[in-house]
């Protein structure tokens, strides 16, 4: 069978795409909620949120599905760009993937914080 | 090689419109964007989660601001379309042999949105009892 190098990065795209599958619709349908009439203002108060994302395992799981996502978003985003007729891939990858570090980097910070 | 190629014409910002499956695509490879615009909002909201209560209802009310619902609303379908078209290809990624024969395509797609079902409820549940 062929070997390809774009083992790795392929894998974190997939992952991305099926951990968002799984679980950005609950977490859309929630802020919606709030967003639209205000409900789940209790599981969103500031109580509720520190506490629940201040535990070691939540900020684990968080960053978790947060680096699995910006790097799913950042490959598709290559394609994207792509697909509307811009040629130069190299540039474009550095670009969404460096979005994709910076993003990770500061969820890490954000989650520190907390 | 030809010195005249033959270029198909198509446009660069439309060629999607011209045939439905193009079309599905784009639609799919579209909700990055909005995904991508999500994640930021949540990373900038665990920023303010961590400046204390009166930054987290300042992130609050961002979300539920006119510019908010809208993107909401946006939001909804895009993420429905992410979950649905990223499990119907799901037999095509995912082949699971038992014996000598492949498990149907439908029984893996079944169990994905039973997991999906199970996923959701848990976190509603959750998040209504808090």
């Amino acid at each position: 069978m062929a070997r390809s190098s774009k083992a790795v990065p392929w894998l974190v795209f997939a992952g991305g795409g099926t951990a968002t599958a799984f679980i950005l619709p609950v977490i859309v349908i929630i802020t919606a909620c709030y967003a639209f009439f205000g409900g789940f203002s209790a599981a969103l108060s500031y109580e509720t949120m520190h506490g629940f994302i201040g535990h070691w395992l939540i900020k684990l799981i968080v960053f978790g599905i947060m680096f699995l996502t910006l790097w799913h978003a950042a490959h598709r985003l290559r394609v994207v760009a792509h697909d509307f007729g811009i040629r130069a891939d190299t540039p474009v990858a550095i670009v969404v993937y460096g979005l994709a570090a910076i993003g990770t980097l500061a969820t890490i910070i954000a989650l520190l914080n907390i | 090689m030809s010195r005249k190629p033959y270029v198909r014409e198509m446009s660069k910002t439309s060629w999607f419109l011209s045939q439905a499956r193009y079309r599905d695509y784009i639609l799919h490879e579209l909700t990055c964007i909005f995904i991508a615009i999500y994640a930021l909002i949540w990373i900038f909201g665990l920023f303010r989660l961590g400046q204390g209560p009166e930054a987290w209802q300042g992130w609050l009310d961002g979300i539920s601001s006119p510019l908010g619902v809208v993107f909401h609303i946006f939001l909804l379908f895009f993420a429905a379309v992410h979950t649905f078209s990223w499990f119907k290809v799901v037999p095509q990624a995912m082949r699971i042999q038992r014996g000598t024969d492949f498990v149907p395509g439908n029984i893996i797609v079944g169990a994905h949105y039973g997991i999906l079902a199970v996923v959701t409820l848990f976190v509603l549940v959750l998040a209504g009892a808090a």
